[in-house]
């Protein structure tokens, strides 16, 4: 009993404060809050569920076994299979999931408030998004480490396998555009982003010769160079866009920041991977980690306020300037990443799998890393919120109705219900380092501002705000463009892959037009939302960021279908709810959302009515109100506007199609066991007896222990 | 390993890959020595190449 009330108490008080953190946040009536709160309420209720829930699914549901050995250790060929130890797949598994997306989705979803967003991330994470990560990687490891796709393909069926690929095809060229979209808004117009972000170029290729020629596989010390000629471009760059006659060579608007975005990335898919994707790889990994570290600091030692309000008249009328639609569904395709992302799946299965050393290491590895994302979330969301509201919403809404002069948004913010005076837009600005923040929209500046504010609380102070935003700035546009890098090479593969099987020349990855043609495929797929959405009167993010969200949640749609399909043929049904439950939650979300983009007859929201809106336009010469109000000004923009909402709301249908094709396909599967006709097929590796002890070490062989001796 | 700063340059060194190539050696030579092993050079590039003939996804 005193054994257990110790073993409990600890637990006993983590819960009380995590109780007290959040009755706090949600009592709250004052002016602001404070982010200790917030952070705490986090950290509290990641614990309690990492070693309650995560230890329940490892033992109850999935049973993991450490005395079978995993695909590591039974293939281990040194290459691809190879038992690693946990903190360092841990390292490889967390720098692989986790990208911008944690950054940028709760910065927008700032708009409805900090609770909503806070709320979701942190629920989301233990019972969705990290529970579809473990048992993705468990399932995966029990079948060596098969694909999510393979893995749909004979759990489910060929409908949902097929699915399943489509799925992987339009998630990369939407996620693209839109990552892209988010370099481009925070680049235009200003010359010191501008030049240091190109200097990365450069620094990379001469990282690759380094690492491939004159000092192989030294990795840290080459890391370490390319750090320090980063820090060198960010100061050349404050030069720079200090003289005007460079400010102005480097000045460029968003169509040729677009473009040479798209060229970068044909030219980065086609060259071999030397030259700048592996040497961008180490670079990008070591700022990811070593910034967020910075932002975990400087939140801990500064402890800023949160000034946004807890919920914002956004979150329930669904007129939010940065994106339409109310809370529900909304927040919970904006924020993926960092709550519940199924493009983890894709990591969690194929490349991790096949180097963890035990099966119950599925816990650490799968949760704790998601748990992790997700509190980089949650550390994004408190940088955006400790901003000034009105200058936030100056900085995200749709450029074109905040108008060109601080005068002019100062005035639309005011229309939103916020206030913000334009000396303070300006300040702001200046303080920064940029001629205007005003219409920065994509997340990434805001969140280098609320970067800024709290890292020169720590360092620097005032004066070296401007420097910390671009650093901020390099930082993300430096991995969005090694995610564009590797995501175009992927698609490419795939592309490559695909044809491959009409013209088997095409699956030879060296083969230079099969090269060039997939590349140029991936990068037209991409490079057409790109420039579309640069271009779009009604705002590009506001736009393409609910496709990506619902084309995300489409994917751990299929996720959490296989993992509850398997359950389900383990015998398991009883636990099933584990992943069928956030899988009936994420298919709500997701269908409603397509429902509302689809068919809502409100134009701020449903792509159709926007079209119809634009069609009545046309048909009369003259751009009616509605349109007008939404931010198209020209009978050209209003064109533009029937283009992309055509295209959009056609996307939008196909995946709403594709999750019902799955799920459904997957019912089918569910029914045919309960019921007991069919057979259940488990095609799970079989078992070997391991031959590693917990730390991976090779287990002597020993006379075995007779009885009573 | 008591010394913290240690660990963490014993942690980057295995998490970077900067001792890929001396435990890919210490396997060649358990297994099989008549060989002889590939070079530093060689080594890092034929697995540079390999990492990214297959290239994971990675997360937005």
């Amino acid at each position: 009993m005193g054994n257990s009330l110790r073993r409990y108490g600890i637990w006993v008080g983590i819960a009380i404060i995590g109780a007290v953190c959040w009755g706090v946040l949600a009592l709250s009536r004052g002016e602001t809050v404070n982010a200790a709160w917030l952070l705490f309420a986090a950290i509290a209720s990641y614990a309690i569920a990492y070693r309650f829930y995560a230890r329940f699914i490892q033992r109850r549901v999935l049973e993991t076994d450490d005395s079978r050995a995993t695909p590591a250790e039974r293939l281990n060929n040194g290459q691809d299979f190879e038992p690693m130890d946990r903190r360092v797949l841990f390292g490889h598994h967390f720098a692989a999931i986790a990208g911008a997306g944690p950054l940028v989705g709760p910065v927008l979803a700032a708009q409805m408030g900090y609770l909503p967003g806070t709320v979701w991330i942190i629920v989301g994470v233990i019972l969705a998004g990290a529970v579809q990560d473990m048992t993705t990687l468990f399932f995966s490891m029990r079948r060596n480490g098969k694909t999510l796709g393979q893995m749909a393909r004979e759990e489910i069926g060929p409908v949902g396998g097929v699915a399943a690929l489509i799925a992987v095809l339009s998630i990369m060229i939407i996620l693209l555009a839109v990552l892209a979209l988010v370099v481009v808004n925070a680049l235009a117009a200003s010359p010191w982003g501008a030049f240091s972000i190109a200097m990365t170029i450069p620094i990379a290729l001469l990282m690759g010769v380094y690492l491939r020629f004159l000092r192989p596989g030294r990795v840290l010390e080459v890391s370490l160079i390319g750090v320090g000629l980063l820090i060198l471009a960010l100061v050349g760059g404050g030069w720079i866009s200090e003289s005007s006659a460079y400010a102005e060579a480097w000045t460029f608007g968003v169509n040729a920041i677009a473009i040479a975005l798209i060229a970068y990335g044909f030219i980065a898919s086609v060259l071999p991977v030397w030259v700048l994707l592996a040497p961008r790889d180490y670079l990008s990994t070591f700022m990811k980690i070593g910034t967020i570290l910075l932002l975990a600091i400087g939140i801990a030692f500064t402890l800023p306020s949160i000034h946004m309000p807890k919920a914002t008249e956004f979150a329930f009328n669904g007129q939010g300037p940065v994106f339409a639609g109310a809370l529900f569904p909304f927040v919970f395709i904006t924020i993926a990443c960092g709550a519940l992302s199924g493009f983890h799946s894709l990591i969690a299965s194929g490349t991790t799998p096949k180097l963890i050393q035990k099966e119950s290491q599925i816990r650490f590895i799968g949760y704790g890393a998601m748990l992790m994302e997700s509190f980089v979330a949650v550390m994004a969301i408190i940088a955006a919120t400790t901003l000034d509201p009105g200058v936030y919403f100056a900085m995200n809404a749709n450029p074109s109705l905040l108008g060109d002069t601080v005068q002019s948004a100062s005035q639309a913010v005011g229309g939103f219900g916020f206030s913000v005076d334009p000396q303070t837009l300006t300040q702001t600005a200046q303080n920064v380092g940029e001629d205007s923040i005003i219409g920065r929209t994509g997340g990434a500046p805001t969140l280098a501002v609320g970067m800024a504010q709290i890292f020169s609380g720590i360092l620097g102070g005032p004066a070296l705000q401007a420097f910390w935003y671009h650093f901020a700035i390099m930082f993300e546009a430096l991995f969005i463009l090694t995610t564009v890098d590797a995501g175009t090479r992927v698609g490419r593969f795939m592309i490559q892959d695909l044809v491959g099987n009409v013209v088997p020349a095409f699956r030879n990855a060296s083969w230079l037009p099969g090269n060039l043609i997939a590349s140029g495929l991936i990068v037209a797929g991409w490079g057409y939302f790109l420039i579309a959405g640069v271009n779009d009167p009604l705002g590009g993010i506001n736009q393409l960021f609910p496709l990506f969200g619902i084309a995300n949640q489409l994917l751990a749609a299929v996720a959490l279908t296989v993992g509850t399909t398997i359950l389900i043929k383990m015998g398991k049904l009883r636990y099933a709810w584990v992943t069928a439950l956030p899988l009936l939650w994420d298919a709500s979300v997701t269908l409603t959302a397509s429902y509302q983009k689809i068919f809502s007859t409100n134009p701020s929201l449903g792509f159709f009515a926007q079209r119809a809106q634009a069609q009545q336009s046309l048909d009369t010469g003259k751009v009616n109100d509605v349109m007008a109000a939404l931010g198209a000004q020209s009978l050209d923009d209003v064109r533009q506007v029937l283009t992309n909402t055509t295209v959009d709301g056609v996307l939008s249908i196909l995946f709403a199609a594709m999750i019902i094709i799955v799920i459904g396909d997957a019912v089918r599967v569910w029914f045919g066991i309960i019921r007991g006709g069919t057979e259940p097929e488990l095609s799970e590796a079989p078992h070997e007896q391991s031959r590693l002890d917990s730390e991976g070490r090779e287990i002597e062989e020993r006379e075995p222990v007779r009885a009573g001796s | 390993m008591t010394n913290p700063l240690r660990a963490i340059w014993e942690y980057l060194k295995e998490i970077s890959g900067e001792n890929a190539y001396d435990r890919y050696l210490a396997v060649h030579d358990a297994t099989h020595p008549d060989k002889s092993p590939m070079s530093r050079g060689e080594f890092y590039r034929a697995r540079q190449d390999e990492k990214y003939m297959n290239p994971g996804s990675r997360c937005p």
